[in-house]
């Protein structure tokens, strides 16, 4: 069975290509998210696999999101999606519980170095 | 990865983040203490700077970084989050580049994108913030080092071994990659002494090489495995074990599934489009041949047809809407920087944003909106010494409305301005030899006529519209070739209003089949008034034109057999006057008979030299033979 | 042959003439389709035609070379589409009958030279075939003017 994930980012460009990346090598991209809000909303309606989780985010920061799905599943196993000069906003993350990040422009191969690496 | 095929996505989404930027920029300028708007700005500079980059727009993305470098610093009220008029003109002026950077380098010109003047000034804003600013992004809590997990309750015997873990050196953000890496060996053992201290570690104040001592019973073997696996490891060594070195491995396996989201390209959009045009024009011949035959089943099957091809067309009628507001929201802002340059304060507001499109009509709306626009502003509105003389405050108002109606769609432009004089613009016209000298008084379609007129140009003789001709002929080409109209209403010290009628989809539209000889031509029903027995209304002339006398109003007369050079055959001796309307403009078109109603596929073909202006395209009838469009608007 | 200098050309028949087009520039030979009048359109255009949805405005190539008009339109005729303009638009050409497919060796064509009755303009080449001769035409000289740029 192929891993479900959830995309959330709030640039249709940025989930388009991640979805494409993951859905290309097999993933199933079972939802997408624009938001902070959403994202949890959607984490606990479709319990996926993997989250894919953008910082900066309308409404409801990614950090925050973070806490909130953790809070809910505590093994919730998100990748944040991050750009380059926000390594401390990506420690926040990491400590609030996000598994692993990578680094905005996404190269398909590192995304899904990281994809594995979370899904251990 | 071949990133060619998001380039239009990226070009489409950074045009709403830009537009988002500019509504937001105008807001703040509004309301300069307002919190919100800087935070919205941040989030779509930062958005369009990390789409840039994954495109490989360097410049684009190190303009953004800029930006966002800036509004940080305003974010978190370096400023006092008051933004002052130097640093919003600014951030306009980078929004502007910003858009153009986009442009050129989606365009695949990414060389001729110049940023280096505006990201100059752009440090230099962020210069003045410096000194009494904390580098941004503090880390929010002092990091502790990670906690050893209770549950890891093997005997601690002294610190353990000491652990060493080089990073690669092309390693992003080294710092939370080194935090992964201590938080994976804490599920090992417990972690201490890490080397440099962990805030040295994420502030990225290290070489990609740090060590810490791990106590616990976990072989040197499965430490290597565990921690090389935490992404972005080049080595770790185990001291009490020199040879264990492993380097991450990677590779993803493959599983089939697939997505359950799609994304329709506007190419093949348009392609479908086409294609239910096909499908239109079929149905049309199946329709023909169930009448010939008279046979039930044949009947039962067209009627099935045409309700799923009726839907079917609908629904991609309906994906191809698109919001106004995709054009209208820039308006704000030309409108606010032709106010500042004109020194004439505008309200400027929008309604309707939500009314629907075809995109193809949408995509053609912006050019004359802004001729008009500007015209409203430049030569609409009065200065404000005048409009306090005339008793009006001293902001003019101009209101870009959307309205729907029938099968069109209405839009707007009204200002509360001077008005135009239409005495002096009657002298002029007949001073120019535009008009007989016996016109007394100009109907607004004849002083709409007069102002579309190319090279009419008012001067400053007329200074209440001097150069609006040229604009306002513009504007009226492009939406006739739109098969829309344009109307003007004036009056003078209360405003002017042009209001613009489009269809709402160009694709397909309903017509009436007219016969004239052994031709057929199709008329859009969007101006067809109404028909009438040609000879049974009374005939009159008018200006040497012939004409006849409807419910009290002269319409002209237009023989579609001479016009169209359509010969052989009498005409029968009953004919229809189909009776079109654009505006207040009507005009009796004489044909030989009517051959019904039908949905037609519009299609645009290359007319040879000569072609009669008055066909706004062809369509293909059932039979499969083409029939020309008459042009509502060149012909009246 | 297979060398560098091979020209394909279509070979047609309108009257009494017998020309030629580069085969590069012919996207497809159809039958005589019903044509719809344009209203206004020079006497050389007969009119436009429906190729499987797709409108295309054909010239009536014995007026476009001065030919006399067929005594008998007889039931047949070919249109061939042609691409003008490097391949911008497409128009429709009536002619008698396709003749043939031919590859020549360019150095067998004699450059364009003066034919009676018809504009040296529009001629590109003269060529031979069976013993008889044929003019290559510039379809674009021929074509290009019909239509409104």
């Amino acid at each position: 069975m192929s891993h479900s994930v959830l995309v959330c980012d709030d640039a249709i460009f940025m989930r388009t290509m991640i979805s494409d990346i993951l859905a290309q090598a097999g993933f199933e991209v079972v939802g997408e998210a624009e938001t902070g809000v959403q994202a949890v909303d959607k984490y606990k309606q479709l319990k996926p696999d993997l989250v894919t989780m953008d910082i900066v985010m309308p409404d409801m920061g990614g950090i925050d999101a973070v806490r909130e799905i953790t809070k809910f599943d505590p093994d919730a196993k998100i990748l944040m999606c991050s750009a380059m000069g926000q390594q401390a906003l990506v420690v926040e993350a990491i400590q609030a519980g996000a598994k692993d990040f990578v680094v905005k422009p996404f190269q398909p191969s590192r995304v899904l170095e990281a994809v594995q690496r979370v899904l251990g | 990865m071949d990133l060619s095929q998001y380039a239009e996505l990226f070009l489409a989404e950074s045009r709403e983040h830009l537009s988002a930027c500019n509504q937001l920029l105008l807001e703040w300028e509004r309301h300069p203490a307002a919190p919100e708007p800087v935070g919205g700005i941040f989030r779509a500079v930062h958005t369009v700077k990390g789409m840039a980059a994954t495109m490989g727009y360097a410049r684009v993305a190190d303009l953004a970084h800029r930006m966002e470098n800036l509004l940080d610093h305003l974010r978190r009220g370096a400023a006092g989050r008051r933004a002052g008029d130097d640093v919003l003109q600014l951030l306009f002026r980078a929004t502007d580049a910003l858009e153009k950077a986009i442009q050129v380098s989606a365009a695949g010109r990414e060389q001729d994108a110049d940023v280096v003047g505006i990201v100059a000034e752009l440090d230099r804003a962020v210069q003045r913030f410096a000194p009494d600013t904390a580098p941004r992004h503090a880390p929010p809590s002092p990091p502790s080092p990670p906690s050893p997990p209770p549950e890891v309750s093997a005997p601690v015997v002294g610190p353990g071994r000491r652990v060493r873990v080089t990073l690669r050196p092309e390693a992003p953000l080294k710092g939370p990659r080194a935090l992964i890496v201590l938080k994976r060996a804490a599920g090992l053992g417990t972690v201490s002494q890490v080397q440099p201290q962990p805030a040295a570690l994420e502030a990225e104040d290290f070489e990609g090489q740090f060590s810490f001592w791990l106590a616990g019973p976990a072989p040197a073997d499965l430490v290597v495995a565990t921690l090389a696996a935490a992404g972005d490891v080049e080595e770790v060594r185990v001291d009490d074990d020199a040879a264990p070195v492993a380097r991450a491995e990677t590779g993803a396996p493959l599983e089939s599934g697939k997505a359950r989201h799609i994304r329709v390209d506007l190419r093949r959009l348009d392609a479908l489009m086409d294609q239910i045009g096909e499908l239109v024009t079929a149905r049309g011949r199946l329709n023909q041949l169930a009448a010939e035959r008279r046979d039930p089943m044949i009947d039962d099957l067209a009627i099935q047809i045409s309700r799923l091809s009726a839907d079917l067309q609908a629904e991609i009628i309906q994906a191809r809407m698109t919001p106004v507001w995709q054009v209208f929201d820039r308006f704000p802002r030309l409108v606010r920087d032709l106010a500042r340059d004109l020194g004439k304060p505008v309200a400027f507001r929008v309604e309707g944003k939500e009314i629907e499109l075809d995109r193809a009509i949408l995509d053609e709306l912006g050019d004359p909106l802004v001729h008009l626009l500007r015209n409203a502003v430049d030569h609409g509105l009065e200065t404000p010494a005048d409009r306090r003389r005339a008793g009006k405050k001293p902001e003019g108002e101009i209101v870009l409305a959307a309205v729907r109606e029938r099968a069109s769609v209405a839009i707007s432009i009204a200002d509360d301005g001077r008005g135009i004089d239409r005495a002096r613009i009657l002298a002029k016209a007949q001073a120019e030899g535009l008009l007989d000298a016996h016109v007394e008084t100009l109907s607004d379609d004849q002083l709409l006529r007069v102002l579309a007129r190319p090279g009419f140009s008012t001067a400053a003789a007329v200074t209440s519209v001097s150069g609006r001709g040229v604009g306002i002929d513009v504007a009226m080409t492009k939406i006739r070739a739109l098969g829309g109209t344009i109307d003007i209403r004036t009056e003078v010290g209360k405003g002017t209003t042009f209001v613009l009628r489009l269809p709402v989809t160009l694709a397909i539209v309903r017509a009436l089949i007219a016969a004239v000889g052994r031709e057929r031509y199709a008329l859009p029903l969007t101006y067809v008034a109404e028909t009438v027995e040609f000879g049974v209304v009374p005939i009159t002339t008018v200006e040497g034109r012939e004409a006849m006398v409807l419910r009290d109003r002269v319409v002209p007369l237009v023989h579609l057999r001479q016009l169209l050079g359509v010969n052989g055959d009498q005409p029968p001796a009953r004919r229809p006057v189909i009776v079109i309307e654009m505006g207040e403009r009507r005009t009796g078109l004489i044909v030989d008979g009517m051959l019904g109603q039908q949905e037609i596929v519009v299609k645009a073909f290359d007319a040879p030299r000569g072609t009669l202006p008055v066909f706004s395209g062809a369509t293909i009838m059932g039979d499969g033979v083409p029939a020309l469009i008459l042009d509502a608007g060149g012909l009246l | 042959m297979g060398d560098a200098q091979v020209v394909r050309l279509l070979v047609f028949r309108v009257g009494s003439l017998t020309c030629a087009a580069a085969a590069e520039v012919v996207r497809e030979i159809l039958p005589r389709l019903d044509t719809t009048r344009i209203p206004g359109a020079p006497p050389v255009v007969a009119g436009l035609v429906n190729v499987r949805g797709t409108l295309v405005t054909v010239v009536e190539g014995w007026k476009a070379l001065g030919q006399p008009e067929p005594a008998a339109r007889t039931e047949g005729g070919t249109t061939v589409l042609l691409q003008i303009g490097g391949g911008q638009k497409t128009i429709g050409f009536t002619v008698d009958e396709v003749v043939d497919m031919l590859a020549v060796a360019e150095e067998t064509l004699e450059p364009r030279q003066a034919l009676p009755g018809l504009d040296p303009k529009l001629v590109r080449a003269v060529g031979r075939r069976r013993d008889q001769l044929f003019v290559v035409l510039d379809t674009d000289a021929l074509l290009g003017p019909v239509l409104t740029t």
